[in-house]
């Protein structure tokens, strides 16, 4: 055991100081190469592990603590006693209850109007909740910044009713105009979930959601800090950190179908709420821009 | 499906996608596990780091590499177990000499070689821990520094000072007359 770890300025430095790293190490690099590459090691066949993962991962739910790999996983508010505050948590207001046409539309235009410029921050500490500091809601979005317990572990489950279409059914399954961000083409698939309430396009290595996001909100993130940033110039909110996401059913109720995602931007196109989730800041940016 | 698409479709839930990794990197997740020292559980410890790796899917930055990534978490997993087990990690590898992809004709050659390659394994073995964990990543796990560093949790530095004081002390084990 050497205490001189992390202060490799003794032997290395004097030693690669000669301008020759791994001076008259060649040999036995080479040596060492070799004998890797003659040692075995028992493996059952990958498929069979990916099964047995698979299994794992769909089982019921896993009683164990969150897995802890290593410092680097690091996440605001896993630590907290709140831990199981994020599972059950009545949403502050239930939403729509089946009212008629009419009573939505007035409704939308007044939510329209708001959502233009509009990021409301609520002091909101729901039932259950009291860890959230805030909540922003954009968009169809809801986002609580807090402290959001630990990341959800099981295994997501896709939006309800999700379905594979072609984007041609898609446009005819939904009520909004749908928008495809001339940055990314046609997408690569194409699901329609809960009665044409939502959209989900994808391409390798983005996801965009589309909702109409005017009439309540649709998705609801929760997250520590840093809070999202505003990108005035789009309009839109950037999540830079891996966050709870979960869907808010259509007639109101707890969120469910909650799956960790990844960093996301949220803007408004009209009356449509867009997610995007996958790009980096920077692209995120552009495409969002190309979704004209 | 290329890493990024799969990492992608796993984090919407699609496990199909998350199976597409398990088998492609299940090789050398148990490869690692085993020169770590997880013996005979390194089928757990592998399962267990791909489990892992999925809850964790979204803190993983998309910008870098898939397998060092995972190999930390397998490296972790590792750790967690021969500690627990309270012994000391040790290299569960075999010579596989029986299956030498070429055999040299002559077989007093073959009889020399492998005995080098038992003492130099021997020594690997015997190496403390931590250069033995860099040696095992550097030349047996054929990875870069920065992987290294990266499935290790350590600097660049210390790895290069890690493998240099393991290399030194293999020097000195086995002497130069085995190396050719």
């Amino acid at each position: 055991m050497s205490s001189s770890d992390d202060h490799p300025g003794d032997d290395f430095q004097a030693h690669s100081g000669t301008g020759r790293p791994g001076d008259g190490f060649g040999d036995l690099e080479a040596e060492l190469r070799a004998l890797g590459d003659t040692l075995h090691s028992p493996a059952p066949p990958p498929s069979g592990v990916a099964r047995a993962v698979r299994a794992r991962l769909e089982g019921p739910a896993h009683t164990e603590s969150p897995a802890r790999p290593g410092r680097r996983f690091g996440r605001p508010g896993r630590d907290g006693s709140g831990s199981r505050a994020g599972q059950a948590r009545p949403l502050g207001s239930p939403r729509r209850d089946g009212r008629s046409r009419r009573v939505r539309l007035s409704r939308r235009k007044v939510a329209a109007a708001l959502a233009v410029f509009l990021a409301v921050l609520i002091g909101a500490t729901p039932q259950g909740r009291a860890a959230v500091a805030s909540v922003l809601r954009f968009a169809g979005v809801e986002i609580g910044v807090g402290a959001p317990g630990p990341l959800p572990a099981g295994v997501p489950s896709p939006l309800p009713g999700e379905r594979r279409v072609t984007l041609d059914e898609a446009r005819r399954a939904v009520a909004f105009p749908i928008v495809v961000p001339f940055a990314l083409g046609d997408p690569a698939d194409v699901r329609v979930a809960d009665g044409g309430r939502v959209v989900s396009l994808f391409w390798p290595g983005a996801r965009l959601d589309e909702f109409d996001g005017t009439l309540g909100v649709v998705f609801r993130k929760d997250l520590g800090e840093p809070w999202p940033e505003e990108i005035p110039r789009l309009r839109a909110w950037w999540v830079q950190q891996p966050h709870r996401l979960s869907y808010v059913p259509r007639h109101g109720g707890a969120p469910r179908e909650e799956r960790v995602a990844a960093p996301t931007l949220i803007w408004q196109r009209g009356a449509v709420g867009l997610r995007l989730e996958g790009p980096s800041r920077d692209q995120a940016l552009r495409i969002a821009a190309s979704a004209r | 499906m290329d890493d990024d698409e799969a990492i992608t479709r796993s984090l919407a839930g699609d496990l199909d996608a998350y199976e597409v990794l398990v088998t492609r990197y299940s090789a050398v997740a148990h490869r690692t596990a085993g020169l770590l020292g997880a013996g005979e559980e390194a089928q757990d410890v592998v399962q267990e780091a791909f489990v892992k790796a999925f809850r964790h899917l979204g803190s993983f930055r998309r910008e870098s590499a898939f397998k060092p990534w995972l190999l930390r978490i397998v490296a972790n997993e590792t750790h967690n177990l021969t500690r627990s087990r309270g012994r000391r990690a040790d290299l569960a590898m075999r010579l596989g000499l029986e299956r030498e992809p070429y055999e040299p004709e002559d077989p007093e050659g073959v009889a020399v070689a492998a005995d080098g390659r038992s003492r130099l394994l021997e020594a690997v073995r015997g190496l403390p821990d931590r250069e033995r964990e860099a040696v095992v990543c550097r030349y047996f796990l054929q990875l870069s520094e920065a992987e290294t560093a990266e499935v290790l949790g350590v600097r660049l530095g210390t790895v290069k000072s890690r493998t240099f004081r393991g290399l030194r002390r293999l020097r000195e084990e086995v002497g130069r007359e085995l190396l050719r």
